[in-house]
């Protein structure tokens, strides 16, 4: 197992650099996401991991080593491509054979280390099929094991799941996932799709514009976003602005306290997740904030409402099904004070 | 236009381009002593003289020799071009690009002139074969590059990638993945110029060695005098072998040859 | 080497023997024509020492060589406009139609261009001649009575060079109507459009890439055509690079041959950037 730190990465094709002075530290057997839109500099950070794109500055260290100037096919990694890029003109086997060939590996060790490898991507009797001849599922699996087999320090994988149906990349997540705890090799896994990086990872780091916005537990990326720009890319968000008075800021919503170093008259915007916000049929004695709903959208398993308090100010909710409200039906408010997080002062 | 008039338009136009060569074919097999319709009987009696004449016998070993060697050149130097040519984008690749079916757009007869004059100015001069390989092989690099860089098209860049991160170095990467997965490009790039090479005619007459003929050039220099049906022998002969070339490429091989 | 500077170079070298042959033996051997059309005559030698003028102005002012210059650009002309006329139905045909001709009329458009030009303009002299295959089997049904003179004159070398150069014209123009989205021509007849005027307004002008490529391909083939006019015009007809060709093997006129060479190369330019100014399609980027 390897502990891969990432140093002050930079790289620069002569406009601007695309990724800009990055530095993670990834520890050994831990599953990492990459997660940004595109251009963010995920898949150019990957690159530089891999040895595909070299380094403008800054370093690449494997357990201290810094590879920066070893070349891709001595870097010892395992990588798995967006369209898996299986060998057409090699059977399943060759295609697994093909890295422990490069190893100098014996032909028995290598027959050996296939069947095992075939076995755990459930793939065994396929051997001697070729990658044309598989669905997309098992293309997916047959790339995973060809990047596992041959033991590599790392595992490097860029949007391996972009080209399967909705079905089968919720499978391919929790597959993906289990393989991983199993071998318990350090992975780097990119991806522009928030749900993908949160089942996954046990750390998300999340880029805009070449830099990392944050990096952290899928939890702390969710409920502690860093800034309104994390705070909107994951997930639904309702952006509430105030002025913090006496440690209070008020909101359409209601009035919330903040802890923290906010002086007294400074602007600050808070971020609510729609699912935080409790629905209520209008009933005397009940407390919470009058609103009209505009339109719902029934998914379900849940339910979304756009909703419009009466100075105009928009609010999106999620709910479970239990209670429907109808379009232009009055209802209660509830957004509890401890949900609000806030992004910091606006500019 | 109705249908039935299209297609026998069309056919008509078939007849046409095939006419020239089916009369060839045709008047190798007239037992007369000259091109007489209708002919005196079918005979291989012209097949007989041409086998036994020295001279076209020594064209056609010049005529392959010098195929095989332009194309084993141009061969070679056509792949790399392509390689290097789909791996880039932009004003670079449309400048290759167009640097490379230059001398399929050019004229061949000024590029034979300018060649001739070349190989006199730096002092090779036409004693040697040189000049006339360098001519074929710029001939026929263009259709080397057309067919390799079509199957290149097909070619996944990531795959070499993915051979790179599984620890294969660059000679590796070439030659277990690149080269078979664009193998029928660079086979049918080279029969094509091996086809096209045999029948060059203008570059080989301009830059000819004294005494070494190749076979279009010996067929010309005979149909300049002679008028026997022993050339409509040659040409079969040249059309047959060629016609085995295409068929084994395309049948056997299972090939598409790309011309544009 | 450090690793960076081996990725840069690697590609390079792949483009390297090919850039080295072309600028060698194609881009210089081009400009040394035109440095030998201004070299003096030789004696007994190709060319001699200092520079002149003199073979340019010995060519414009034979009006012989004018004539024949006239003559090329016509048979040029003709050639290319006979090739379009005859060849478009055909590349329709290959790109559109739906009989099992088509995988067969591929093959014949391309199988002309395995046969050796030689051989070919054979062919025609076998055809043509006036005891050839055409005149004795007219004779023979009693059409005409003396051979119609089909050799040896400029429609003879026009018949040969549309059969050689057909395939060129056949095969862009072919490519450039399989590059046309048929759902176009079925919204100009959901359009109202007649099956003909469908072809007429969207088919035909989008197909003008392909036109405008195989004329000016046919039409400097056919200037620059060596074998054919040769073997079919023989000693009576000659275009320009029959004689460019004699005078450089036969006669050793270097300097001479090459200001030929350079003022037919040049006119066919001029005609080629003429035909692409008529033709320029604004809709293309």
């Amino acid at each position: 197992m390897t502990e891969v730190s990432i140093e002050q990465l930079t790289k620069d094709y002569g406009q601007g650099p695309a990724v800009d002075g990055i530095s993670v530290r990834i520890a050994e057997g831990e599953f990492i996401s990459l997660l940004g839109p595109s251009g963010c500099g995920k898949t150019t950070t990957l690159k530089m991991i891999a040895g595909f794109e070299d380094a403008t500055r800054g370093a690449i260290r494997f357990d201290g080593r810094d590879v920066v100037h070893v070349p891709v096919e001595k870097r010892d990694i395992g990588m798995v491509f967006q369209n898996y890029a299986l060998f057409p003109h090699m059977t399943v086997e060759r295609n697994l054979a093909f890295g422990l060939e490069m190893r100098k590996i014996p032909k028995t060790e290598i027959r050996d280390r296939i069947a095992k490898v075939l076995d755990m991507v459930q793939l065994t009797g396929y051997a001697e099929r070729y990658p044309r001849q598989l669905s997309g599922g098992q293309q997916q699996r047959v790339a995973l094991a060809r990047a596992l087999v041959i033991e590599p320090k790392i595992l490097l994988l860029d949007e391996p799941l972009a080209n399967l149906d909705a079905k089968l990349r919720e499978e391919m997540r929790v597959f993906i996932r289990d393989l991983q705890r199993r071998v318990g090799i350090t992975t780097v896994y990119v991806t522009h799709d928030q749900a993908e990086a949160m089942t996954m990872s046990d750390r998300v780091v999340v880029m805009f514009g070449g830099r990392i916005a944050q990096i952290g537990a899928p939890s702390d990326i969710y409920e502690r976003p860093a800034n309104l720009e994390v705070a909107e890319f994951v997930g639904q968000v309702n952006i509430v602005r105030g002025k913090v008075v006496n440690s209070i800021v008020s909101t359409p919503l209601g009035d919330v306290p903040v802890v923290g170093h906010y002086a007294d008259g400074a602007d600050i915007t808070l971020a609510l997740r729609p699912e935080a916000v409790e629905l209520l049929p209008v009933t005397a004695g009940v407390a919470g904030v009058p609103a009209k709903v505009l339109s719902s959208y029934y998914s379900g398993s849940l339910v979304d409402y756009r909703l419009e308090l009466a100075n105009g100010t928009i609010v999106n909710v999620q709910t479970f099904p239990r209670t429907r409200f109808r379009d232009g039906e009055t209802v209660l408010v509830h957004a509890p004070a401890d949900r609000f997080w806030p992004l910091g002062s606006v500019a | 236009m109705s249908k039935p008039f299209f297609t026998v338009y069309c056919l008509v136009i078939y007849a046409f381009l095939l006419a020239p060569i089916l009369v060839v074919v045709g008047a190798s097999f007239n037992a007369g002593a000259f091109l007489t319709f209708p002919p005196q009987g079918l005979s291989f009696r012209w097949y007989g003289v041409f086998f036994n004449n020295e001279v076209f016998m020594r064209a056609i070993r010049t005529s392959l020799w010098i195929a095989a060697v332009t194309t084993v050149i141009s061969g070679i130097i056509g792949t790399m071009a392509a390689i290097f040519y789909v791996q880039h984008s932009g004003k670079l690749k449309e400048t290759v690009r167009i640097a490379m079916l230059a001398p399929l757009l050019l004229p061949e007869v000024l590029t034979a002139i300018s060649l001739l004059f070349f190989v006199y100015s730096i002092g090779v001069g036409t004693q040697t074969m040189v000049g006339m390989i360098v001519g074929h092989v710029l001939i026929t690099l263009p259709f080397v590059f057309i067919n390799v860089s079509a199957s290149m098209e097909s070619y996944d860049p990531a795959w070499s990638m993915a051979a790179q991160s599984l620890g294969a170095g660059r000679f590796t990467r070439f030659r277990r993945i690149m080269l078979p997965l664009i193998k029928p490009g660079v086979i049918g790039g080279c029969l094509f110029a091996f086809i096209i090479s045999f029948d060059i005619f203008t570059i080989s007459f301009m830059l000819k060695n004294v005494g070494t003929s190749t076979l279009p050039i010996q067929l010309f220099d005979y149909l300049r005098t002679n008028f026997t049906p022993e050339a409509a022998a040659v040409s079969t002969c040249s059309i047959v072998l060629t016609l085995v070339v295409v068929v084994v490429s395309e049948k056997v091989l299972g090939l598409r040859i790309h011309r544009f | 080497m450090s690793a960076v500077a081996g990725k840069r170079l690697g590609p390079l070298l792949l483009i390297a023997p090919a850039a080295i042959l072309l600028t060698a033996f194609l881009v210089l051997p081009y400009l040394n024509i035109v440095l030998m059309s201004f070299r003096m005559p030789g004696q007994g030698t190709p060319y001699g020492p200092g520079l002149t003028l003199a073979n340019y102005g010995k060519f414009f002012s034979d009006i012989f060589y004018i004539q024949q210059v006239v003559n090329t650009l016509w048979i040029g002309f003709v050639t290319t406009f006979a090739c379009l006329v005859l060849g478009y139905p055909v590349a329709w045909q290959l790109a559109r139609g739906t009989s099992s001709l088509r995988a067969l009329g591929y093959g014949l458009v391309l199988s002309p261009l395995l046969v050796g030009i030689v051989i070919r303009s054979y062919g025609w002299t076998i055809l043509l001649g006036n005891n050839g295959l055409i005149n004795r089997t007219l004779m023979g049904w009693g059409l005409i009575d003396g051979p119609l003179p089909l050799m040896y004159n400029a429609l003879g070398i026009i018949i040969a060079l549309v059969h050689v150069f057909l395939p060129f014209m056949i095969l862009p123009i072919m490519s450039a109507i399989q590059g046309i989205d048929p759902s176009l021509e079925a919204a100009a007849r959901s359009l109202g459009a007649s099956k003909l005027t469908a072809f007429r307004r969207i088919t035909l002008p989008l197909s003008l890439p392909g036109i405008q490529a195989g004329c000016i391909l046919v039409f400097v083939l056919s200037l620059s055509a060596y074998v054919t006019p040769s073997l079919i015009g023989g000693l009576r007809v000659k275009t320009m690079a029959v004689t460019v060709v004699d005078a450089l093997i036969d006669t050793f006129q270097w300097p001479f041959g090459s200001a030929m060479a350079l003022v037919l190369s040049v006119t066919g330019a001029i005609f080629v950037v003429l035909f692409g100014r008529l033709t320029v399609m604004k809709w293309k980027a």
